[in-house]
């Protein structure tokens, strides 16, 4: 019998962003608008495994997920062990659009959770006029209380720590088997990378001044999860409705990590946001050629 | 039994010395902490991971390295079932952003342990309660 195998490939692509070259993994299935998917904080692209290897996503959608610098399997750049690592909304943002042009993506849709839903803020900002969209997992305009140091401390083990600081983020719906594998991602990070990560998701990432800055030229769909402590329903809500374009989708049932925790629920409340996306797509004449052409 | 009384916590701690996973995600668990259900405090003797005693009987006197004490309703709602949104979790209920719990004294001690604890304290809702 034939070995069964998910439909993911992984590439190593290079990625020049202010004049330093990243060796970047990411992984990609199917064909279609590209969508960029983006994992959350401290952890890798594997927490899309599911989304990446869905037939009724892939067929319509590049599907691709990247490991940021110093997370999963893209390493950290020259120099990384003098330095502090503190992820900044500049250099996230900048480089989710070096990695985008480096593939040579045209008008992606971008899709983040947590750290990388906050992010879409940002893109929406500064980079509208190369996006097709924006789907904003978690997020909202400021999510503080994160930044702590007993995330990298020569005490804990780190490991065990991050993974298990996350853990009650998930809904206790979600099934077990899918929580665990998640807390396992988070137990595998480097040393003080969830922690500096967390600098962007808790002390750079203060948008409550720029939300009405935003033109509305790109869709933002934002979808957070009842369980989220860190993000909650309310603060998705608030934020959302001081930005144009943008919808709030709260989802029953989940938490802070849909896209791994309950692919199932997910699903049920990503594919009317997937298909309006397609339907946008197809509405004119262009996009239609773009959507049918992929990359 | 009703929540979080005498016989309630020696259930619980019956419940976490015969869980399988206690014996092996934290032998290093070693420590007296305090845990208070509103005005209801007890101590917590971890030895090598597992709960040697439990007493209310504290004084001044009664060392103890980190605390997790809320409202008593804030326990409730943790250790339901399916607990509620927000009260799913220690972290979740001591988060700046909640304010439901309060973490205090040497947390080192508890982040270092946070595993074995946030399993053990889940192991709550395994108990019968009247």
């Amino acid at each position: 019998m034939a070995v069964r195998h998910d439909p993911i490939v992984g590439k190593y692509a290079y990625v020049t962003h202010a004049g330093r070259e990243y060796r970047v993994f990411y992984e990609e299935a199917g064909e279609g608008i590209p969508l960029v998917c983006l994992h959350t904080a401290g952890t890798d692209s594997r927490e899309w495994r599911h989304q990446l290897s869905d037939p009724e996503i892939n067929s319509n959608f590049r599907v691709i997920a990247f490991d940021l610098p110093r997370h999963g399997k893209s390493i950290p750049p020259p120099g990384f062990e003098g330095e502090e690592y503190r992820l900044t909304a500049k250099f996230y943002s900048e480089f989710v659009m070096a990695f985008c042009d480096a593939l040579e993506l045209e008008r992606p849709v971008v899709m983040g959770s947590s750290m990388g839903g906050n992010i879409c803020l940002h893109l929406a900002l500064n980079f509208e006029e190369r996006l097709r969209a924006l789907i904003a997992i978690e997020a909202c305009d400021y999510s503080p209380g994160w930044f702590i140091s007993w995330l990298h401390h020569p005490e804990v083990h780190g490991g065990e720590a991050c993974a298990t600081s996350v853990f009650g983020l998930m809904a206790p719906q979600s099934p077990p088997d899918y929580r665990w594998e998640t807390w396992w991602y988070y137990s595998q990070g480097g040393p003080g990378v969830f922690k500096g990560d967390l600098y962007f998701y808790s002390v750079d990432h203060d948008f409550r001044e720029l939300n009405e800055r935003i033109s509305g030229a790109v869709p933002i769909y934002f979808m957070t999860g009842v369980y989220d402590f860190a993000c909650t329903p309310e603060m998705t809500n608030q934020t959302a409705g001081k930005i144009k374009g943008s919808e709030a989708i709260i989802m029953e049932g989940i938490g802070h990590f849909p896209m791994s925790e309950n692919p199932v629920t997910f699903k049920k409340y990503l594919m009317p946001v997937l298909d309006k996306i397609r339907g946008a797509a197809v509405g004119t004449g262009k996009e239609a050629a773009g959507a049918a052409t992929g990359r | 039994m009703t929540a979080f009384d005498p016989r309630w916590m020696n259930a619980w701690q019956d419940t976490v010395n015969e869980d399988p996973a206690m014996k092996v995600i934290d032998r290093y668990f070693t420590t007296d902490f305090l845990i208070g259900f509103g005005d209801k405090e007890y101590l917590v003797s971890m030895r090598e991971g597992s709960i040697q005693r439990i007493t209310d009987e504290l004084s001044i006197e009664t060392p103890w390295t980190f605390g997790l004490r809320g409202p008593r309703e804030s326990w409730e709602k943790f250790i339901q079932r399916v607990p509620p949104p927000m009260y799913n979790d220690i972290w979740a209920m001591a988060h700046p952003l909640h304010g439901r719990l309060r973490m205090d004294g040497d947390v080192k001690v508890m982040w270092q342990h946070l595993r074995a604890l946030t399993w053990m304290l889940d192991r709550m809702r395994e108990v019968q309660t009247a």
